[in-house]
């Protein structure tokens, strides 16, 4: 005891044990330090924080009494409100000047799981993930959802998600019966059949049309997969993908673009999951692991140039290291996030997605050769990251970005904040997006809108019946946003 | 003379640092993101006062060693904190090396002052004035935490320029 109290006494001691101390803190110094969301004082913004805006106020929903009252409060009013979940869409969804904001995340229970009929009803300020971790033990998983678990449901149907499933069809398509609140005021229970197409408008109504209050979803087994991985050149994906579609032993499949200057757009990783036809009742939901030594990694490809190509080689070694693997599917369905989150203060990254038909994805590609530099270490605008996903074809929604069926590009743009940078990314987007609609695509609503208001009519042409409809079921504009004062006002 | 500021020095150091906790309390906050965060910044202050409190004893106790630069680096990481506009990037490391700095030279100046003589009349005249500085304090509308940081930085600073000068005045006179 003495030693020990002597040994304390000793200044390097007490120096070293500051030293381990520090390191232990700056481990546990988060990697997401950006603020946004409503904790900004009287301005709101969502995930890339680009369009900071005044609101009113924020209502914390907790029941669907008070939420009626809201609604037809602001019809009487004319006041106006937004609907916010978990605020990833990027392009001011979730909130209107001066406006009220429904913050939905409080409004989250787990109303009912029927193992037999393998089918969930939640509340839609529920995320995925609350959802994961109440199905997972019953061995049951959910149909479609995006790669990570990150999303509410209401956010995440009302903008009709995609994620790595290729066998369910659109996520709208999983809704067996859904509980909804009319800008009047009504809240009416919807069925499949619903005859007023209520679903056709709310379901990827960007929270035009009302707000979801709870959802019936149909569920799948918790099947295990194995992973299998591969890299290809670019110009041999499309009949890849075709041999993906027809093998009904794959559930799902994404893949991967090279953008780094050695094998720009050339060269592909391609991930497929292999059904084993075994349910998994057992295996724990992963946590996100390996969050530093990823961010790590993608920082120093974000930098462009030689790093790149060395960021797209590590890809190549992680990419084999789960090859074989086995992997369940609600695992599958909720990828790490945490080390994408982008912190260079004066810089955003931004996502954008643009969908082309299956069959013209080679001539696409050759195009977009020609629009985007190979090596963009020196310049503003930065393309760090493609994903590629399948979204298939969707009758359901009023504004579809998958006519038919579609490959959707999950693009991660990099650019500064200054005008001249955000007016360069505009313009580089812009022409983007006129080579995917040369091709018969569409772009992502979700995000950032750089497009222009010809872009979005060629892309929707259904926008007037929507515009329309909206008229007639919300004559007040008792919901509204950003993103709606931007296309259709 | 070397009473003089052996007499108010000190005092003012304690007192301001106390008085200027909350404020720095409110940075600290703000930076750290979570409370594990939080706490963890202030142990890693515990650890590194005890090490300066002990780096001073392990010198052999002379009298005025390096007091003036302890309250000029106190100082100048008061006025770092105060009045420079990091981005929030780069706030957390900042306010780990403060927090290790401040802690340091806390734990420095704590040990020095015990060697003082005027050491318990300050214990006592610090909590009566920390006491009365805090109500007119309350009755203040808070400008900007950062202005009160920024001033009591320099404060620090004239305090050690202060050392400085009398050390060298108190020499020419031997
Ligand atoms: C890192 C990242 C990865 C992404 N990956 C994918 C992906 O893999 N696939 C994909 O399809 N998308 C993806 N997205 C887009 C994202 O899925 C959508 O933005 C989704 O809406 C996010 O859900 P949220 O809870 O954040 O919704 P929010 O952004 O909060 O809301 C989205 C829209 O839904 C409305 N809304 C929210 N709750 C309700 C409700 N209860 N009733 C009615 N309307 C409501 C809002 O008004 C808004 O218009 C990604 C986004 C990010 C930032």
């Amino acid at each position: 005891m003495k030693g020990i109290t002597k040994f304390m006494k000793k200044p390097w001691f007490l120096g070293i044990l500051v030293f381990a101390m520090a390191i232990l803190v700056i481990w546990n110094i988060p990697i997401e330090k950006r603020k946004y969301g409503f904790s900004q004082s009287g301005l709101a913004t969502d995930y890339t924080g680009l369009l900071p805006e005044r609101i009113e106020k924020v209502v914390n929903v907790h029941n669907r009494n008070e939420l009626q009252r809201i609604v037809q409060e602001a019809n009487k009013k004319g006041k106006h409100i937004s609907i916010a979940g978990l605020q990833h869409s990027q392009g001011g969804h979730t909130y209107y000047k001066d406006g009220i904001v429904l913050d939905m995340r409080g409004f989250n229970r787990i109303v009912e799981i029927n193992k037999q009929a393998k089918i969930v009803r939640v509340e839609s300020g529920a995320s995925w993930e609350d959802v994961q971790e109440a199905v997972t033990p019953y061995g049951l998983a959910l149909q479609v959802t995006q790669s990570q678990s990150i999303f509410t449901i209401g956010g995440s149907l009302s903008v009709n998600a995609h994620g790595r499933d290729i066998r369910f069809g659109p996520m709208a398509e999983t809704v067996r019966e859904m509980t909804v609140l009319t800008p009047t005021g009504e809240i009416k229970q919807l069925t499949r059949d619903d005859t007023e197409e209520w679903t056709t408008y709310i379901l990827g109504g960007y929270g035009l049309f009302g707000v979801i209050l709870d959802v019936t979803l149909n569920l799948t087994e918790n099947e295990v997969y194995t992973i299998h991985t591969k890299k290809i050149e670019t110009e041999k994906y499309e009949s890849y993908l075709h041999r993906v579609l027809e093998n009904q032993n794959i559930a799902m499949h994404y893949a991967r673009i090279s953008v780094a200057p050695g094998t720009f757009l050339d060269e592909m990783y391609v991930i497929d999951y292999n059904k084993t036809k075994k349910q998994d009742k057992t295996t724990s939901l992963k946590e996100e692991e390996g969050v530093r030594v990823s961010k790590f990694a993608l920082d120093l490809g974000r930098k462009g140039g030689k790093l790149e190509d060395l960021f797209w080689e590590a890809q190549r070694l992680y990419i084999n290291s789960i090859d074989g693997k086995t992997i369940t599917r609600n695992n599958a369905m909720r990828s790490e996030s945490t080390f994408m989150e982008f912190t260079t203060p004066g810089r955003v990254e931004v996502l954008q997605e643009f969908f082309i038909p299956v069959d013209s994805y080679e001539e696409y590609m050759q195009s977009l050769k020609d629009l985007l530099p190979h090596n963009d270490q020196d310049e503003d605008f930065k393309v760090h990251n493609i994903t590629v996903r399948y979204a298939a074809k969707d009758n359901m929604t009023s504004l579809p970005y998958a006519k038919e069926d579609m490959l959707g590009l999950v693009i991660l743009v990099q650019h500064g904040l200054k005008e001249k940078e955000i007016a360069h990314a505009k313009t580089m987007i812009q022409k983007w997006t006129d080579v995917t609609l040369q091709y018969g695509g569409t772009y992502y609503l979700p995000y950032y809108p750089y497009q222009t208001k010809e872009q979005f009519k060629e892309s929707y042409p259904n926008w007037k019946s929507f515009k329309k409809q909206k008229a007639e079921r919300d004559p007040n504009e008792v919901f509204v946003n950003l993103f709606y004062d931007h296309y259709m006002k | 003379m070397q009473n003089k500021s052996e007499r108010y020095i000190p005092l003012i150091v304690t007192v301001g640092q106390v008085v200027i906790f909350p404020y720095y309390i409110v940075w600290l906050k703000e930076v750290s993101f979570s409370y594990t965060l939080f706490a963890w910044l202030f142990a890693t202050f515990s650890f590194a006062a005890a090490w300066g409190y002990r780096f001073f004893q392990s010198r052999g106790e002379k009298p005025r060693s390096l007091i003036a630069s302890v309250y000029v680096a106190m100082g100048v990481v008061y006025i770092v904190v105060g009045y420079w506009k990091l981005p929030i990037e780069y706030l957390p490391y900042v306010a780990l090396m403060t927090q290790i700095i401040l802690g340091f030279l806390q734990g420095y100046f704590r040990a020095w002052h015990t060697k003082q003589r005027s050491y318990h009349v300050h214990a006592i005249n610090h909590y009566l004035i920390v006491g009365v500085i805090m109500i007119g304090l309350s009755f203040m509308k808070v400008v900007s935490p950062s202005i009160f940081l920024t001033v009591f930085g320099t404060i620090l600073c004239m305090c050690g320029m202060w050392e400085v000068v009398r050390g060298f005045d108190f020499k020419m006179m031997k």
